[in-house]
């Protein structure tokens, strides 16, 4: 049984990403919310406190941290804004495949030097034709002597406007399907890659997300992860590492909003008395309070199996699953808690259910997630 | 420059206070002990001073019960201190003044100081003398209410300024002497995740304490009191300013009594 | 058996200072006690006799011009043969900040149990009880003085100064005595009154005026400084105002400012973050005036005004002009 108390070392953690999270990112989420401003400001101040690059070793200038340290600080900075987080843990994401697939030499010459200032990373996946549908992507890389020259477009690609660098999955031939897939890494100098504008969204509007185009990119044969064909297995098993902490990030939105529910309760009087006092609402809080402690508990368990060297693919997507749709739940009754007030953008609580919203579909679509849970399921009883 | 500074675990700022099953003290249940206020401007204020004079170093010391003492030791270490230790006291109850200052010069005594720096006072039971019992007990001068401190290389000398009840006096002193800090940085550095992993494997010194003895003066705590809880402003009604300022003018001179 | 309490004095402007007198009060209020006074400095002879105004009829002098620009250690050192020749078994001081230094060398050198910041004392078998805020006023501590030696700083305005009841002070000088070279080579080169205009400076005042946030700029400061004039008080803001550079940071009320306990604090346009109440949350009355009805200030207030703090002030310092009959 895994025990339920966090080391001094993890309180530690815990205690560094809820100071940052409270006193330099809270102060700024409504106003980068309101006008889609990032704020690269905040992101640089991470990076100077290690809160970046937490997946990468500390021999290549990352934290080296578990997924369970993870979850503990992603919790807290998605507290104070689920957006900015996002732009934050994207660097985990895009560094994911070069940890997974890289040669030793990759690692040190790529991740090195990236870690060792602020930079930010993309993880190019998904296309306009398929994000869930990821083995049927497009982009084409042909290969020419030592170089890979690739074609086609990426979208939805978190940090893309602010990257400097890509790991793009691209396929060698489209007729192997996802067997054709391969992974690359391409600097944004590379000639032909031009990340698009940056999308107005309905929530995470502190993070910034675009298409990236790429035509006639050279890529050196040195800059390939892993074999030709091994890239969708390197998607996925990245997929296996980040799903975690994205349970963690919705319920630190969760989180806050049964905060802001709760503290609001029990100043606003009707009928003579705090609303806390009337049973609708108890009945709400208390739904909210079992959603927001079940999404920690399953996340903290899913980190927990990973750590211990499991795979922990069912356990991640019940954690990313029930969490991002705990997240919804959660911020949609924070609203009705806070009756007209909560529908005015002046109230914080609107803002929650439109950065939760954005948890069920990205990092793995929840239907997908449904679909991973059934196959694992059901393998137990074949 | 060889830097000693003197921290105390305190409970952190939003605890809830309440009061121990006995009535004496304050319930340490649930309570979080962290390094604050005038200790952590202290350690600033070190690790300014280590960053000025090239090839200092600094020590940091502190008294207190495991594990709390343990861990503000090492968050003190993740901020950039190069030493640590820790004198374990034998109980929880949080030691009168005299205690405590000579359970520190157990500890800070030995070890070379050129400066001793202590925060004004801990944020919980806010005595403030450490620095002039640890000054008696070192035999050395101390100085309390300090801001501005600095070190000039070519006097040889510590320079300061001191905020009290007179007014702000200029100083100069030659080391070793002890400085109660009464300067509080409003950002003391954030120590970065790196330096935290790293202050875990840190090695602390330990110094038993050892008992006071017997026959000495006591301080013996009686009872832990909470104020009656403030039910609440009451609230002036009125429909222009003028009325509003008459009424709180008439209820600060006949009811509150505090009208000059 | 007679306890002989013996009162240090702390000088100012070549008098006692308030918080002295204040010691006075309390050391002849505990019963069958006989009091005696000590002062130290240049002038100490001259001023000894002022402990006569307030009915102490013994004062030991050690005229000693080394004293004045020295650290309070040598104070310290100068009164530890007096408190043998007296036979003082009690120590009382103000608790300014040279009353806490010279309780805390006390608390080494004359093996003493001490406490500083005390706002209510009595004997009891075997020593004194005291009472004392802690955590910035948010709770009170009881504690017992058990010891053949007690020191006690009192906490400054908690005691009524005492009446005058003249008796001729009978003053001995104390011999010279060696002082030890590192308690002199440190030097205080000046002092500068504070800064801050013509105000009572913060920690003194019994009504203090602080403005936060809601003041918008620091052209609009002068309306808190105006109700504070108006009042007699000093003037304070919250850690915003003086981040934003609006007024220095001695003006800074606060966890990492000054804490004050004045009878009367008016907190205009502050919120009521926990890190300013810690520093004011032991006044007496306080009253805040916010355009926010839900500031957390409102928990700790006796008396709030919800409204636009540049309509209220001005009609707060005319009505209070008017009250007290200003021009």
């Amino acid at each position: 049984m895994p025990d339920f108390s966090l080391t001094a070392e993890q309180e530690s953690l815990r205690d560094l990403a809820r100071k940052f999270a409270r006193t330099e990112m809270a102060p700024h989420a409504a106003e980068c919310d309101k006008v889609g401003r990032f704020p690269e400001e905040i992101y640089r101040k991470a990076f100077d406190l290690g809160l970046m690059n937490l997946n990468v070793p500390a021999e290549y200038g990352g934290s080296g941290l578990g997924v369970t340290e993870q979850c503990l600080i992603v919790e807290e900075l998605a507290h104070a804004c689920g957006g900015m987080t996002t732009s934050v843990i994207a660097n985990c994401l895009a560094l994911e495949p070069i940890l997974l697939g890289g040669t030793p030499e990759q690692k040190d010459r790529i991740l090195k030097p990236f870690c060792a200032e602020y930079h930010l990373a993309s993880f190019c996946l998904t296309e306009p034709s398929g994000g869930s549908d990821a083995g049927g992507l497009k982009t084409h890389a042909r290969r020419e002597g030592e170089e890979y020259v690739l074609d086609g477009e990426k979208c939805f690609i978190t940090n893309a406007p602010n990257a400097s660098l890509y790991t793009v999955f691209a396929t060698v031939d489209p007729s192997l399907k996802h067997r054709g897939i391969t992974a690359f890494v391409v600097p944004r100098t590379a000639k032909g890659v031009t990340p698009g504008k940056d999308e107005e969204k309905m929530g995470h509007r502190a993070s910034s997300t675009s298409t990236v185009q790429f035509e006639n990119v050279r890529v050196p044969v040195a800059d390939r992860l892993g074999a030709e064909g091994e890239g969708f297995s390197v998607a996925m098993r990245t997929l296996d590492q980040t799903r975690t902490p994205i349970g963690a990030l919705a319920t630190g939105i969760a989180q806050a909003a049964l905060d802001h529910a709760a503290a609001y309760s029990l100043k606003r009087q009707t009928f003579g008395k705090a609303i806390a006092e009337h049973q609708a609402i108890q009945i709400k809080l208390a739904n909210m309070a079992q959603s927001v402690h079940a999404a920690r508990l399953l996340t903290w368990h899913a980190a927990w199996t990973i750590d211990h060297g499991a795979k922990g693919t069912l356990e991640s997507s019940i954690a990313k699953c029930f969490a991002s749709d705990a997240a919804l739940h959660v911020a949609d009754e924070a609203i009705q808690t806070f009756g007209g007030y909560g529908y005015m953008k002046e109230y914080p609580v609107e803002k929650l259910l439109r950065d939760a919203k954005l948890t069920q579909i990205y990092e793995g679509a929840n239907e997908i997630q449904r679909t991973v849970i059934a196959r694992e399921l059901l393998a137990k009883y074949a | 420059m060889e830097i000693v500074v003197c921290v105390k675990p305190v409970p952190e700022a939003e605890t809830r206070l309440r009061a121990s099953a006995d009535g004496k003290n304050l319930d340490p249940e649930s309570v979080k002990f962290v390094l604050a206020g005038y200790d952590e401007s202290a350690v600033e204020q070190a690790l300014l001073l280590k960053e000025a004079v090239p090839g200092s170093a600094v020590h940091v010391v502190s008294y207190g019960p495991g594990p709390r003492t343990e861990e503000v030791l090492r968050s003190a270490i993740a901020l950039g201190c190069d030493r640590a230790t820790w004198v374990e006291s034998p109980n929880d109850d949080g030691a009168a003044p005299g205690v405590a200052a000579r359970a520190l010069a157990l500890a800070v005594a030995p070890l070379p100081h050129d400066l001793v720096l202590c925060g004004k006072q801990a944020g919980d039971d806010e005595s403030g003398i450490v620095a002039a019992a640890l000054g008696e007990l070192l035999g050395v001068p101390d100085f309390s209410a300090v801001i501005d401190l600095r070190w000039d290389p070519a006097a040889a000398r510590l320079k300061f300024q001191r905020a009290t009840e007179a007014g702000q006096e200029t100083w100069e002193a030659p080391t070793p002497c002890v400085v109660g800090l009464q300067q509080a940085w409003n950002d003391p550095r954030t120590a970065k995740l790196p330096a935290i992993l790293k202050s875990r494997k840190a090695t602390i010194a330990k110094v038993p304490a050892g008992a006071p003895p017997p026959t000495g003066p006591q301080n013996l705590p009686e009872k832990f009191e909470l104020p009656p809880p403030r039910t609440g402003a009451k609230m002036v009604e009125y429909q222009t300013p003028e009325e509003a300022a008459q009424k709180l003018v008439k209820l600060l001179r006949e009811e509150a009594k505090v009208f000059p | 058996m007679t306890p002989t309490v013996l009162v240090v004095g702390e000088l100012q402007d070549g008098h006692l200072t308030g918080s002295t007198l204040e010691a006075i009060g309390v050391a002849r209020s505990i019963g069958g006690a006989t009091v005696v006074g000590f002062v130290a400095g240049s002038a100490a002879k001259g001023t000894a006799v002022e402990f006569g105004r307030f009915g102490v009829a013994k004062a030991y002098a050690a005229e000693d011009a080394r004293v004045d620009s020295a650290p309070t250690a040598v104070t310290a050192h100068l009164l530890r043969p007096v408190l043998e020749s007296s036979g003082a078994s009690v120590v009382l001081v103000g608790g300014t900040t040279f009353g806490r230094d010279l309780l805390g060398r006390l608390a080494i050198a004359w093996n003493a149990a001490v406490a500083t910041g005390v706002t209510e004392l009595s004997p009891v078998e075997g020593g004194l009880r005291v009472r004392r805020p802690i955590f910035g006023g948010r709770a009170t501590e009881t504690r017992r003085l058990v010891a053949e030696r007690v020191g006690v700083a009192i906490r400054p305005h908690a005691f009524p100064s005492p009446t005058e009841a003249a008796v001729t002070c009978a003053v001995e000088v104390v011999a010279t005595i060696e002082i030890p070279a590192p308690l002199l080579a440190p030097q205080r080169l000046g002092v500068a009154r504070p800064a801050g205009g013509s105000g009572p400076s913060l920690t003194d005042a019994s009504i203090v005026v602080s403005g936060g946030r809601g003041i918008r700029g620091p052209e609009n400061f002068h309306l808190v400084e105006e109700l504070a004039a108006a009042l007699g008080a000093a003037v304070g803001a919250s850690r915003a105002v003086t981040d934003a550079g609006w007024r220095p940071t001695s003006f800074q009320v606060g966890q990492t400012g000054r804490a004050v306990s004045p009878q009367l604090y008016i907190a205009v346009g502050i919120s009521g973050a926990i890190q300013h109440i810690v520093g004011m949350v032991s006044s007496r009355t306080i009253v805040a005036i916010n355009s926010d009805a839900s500031a957390p200030i409102f928990k700790v207030a006796d008396y709030g005004i919800v409204g636009d703090l540049f309509q209220i002030l001005p009609a707060l310092t005319a009505e209070v002009r008017r009250a007290r009959g200003l021009s």
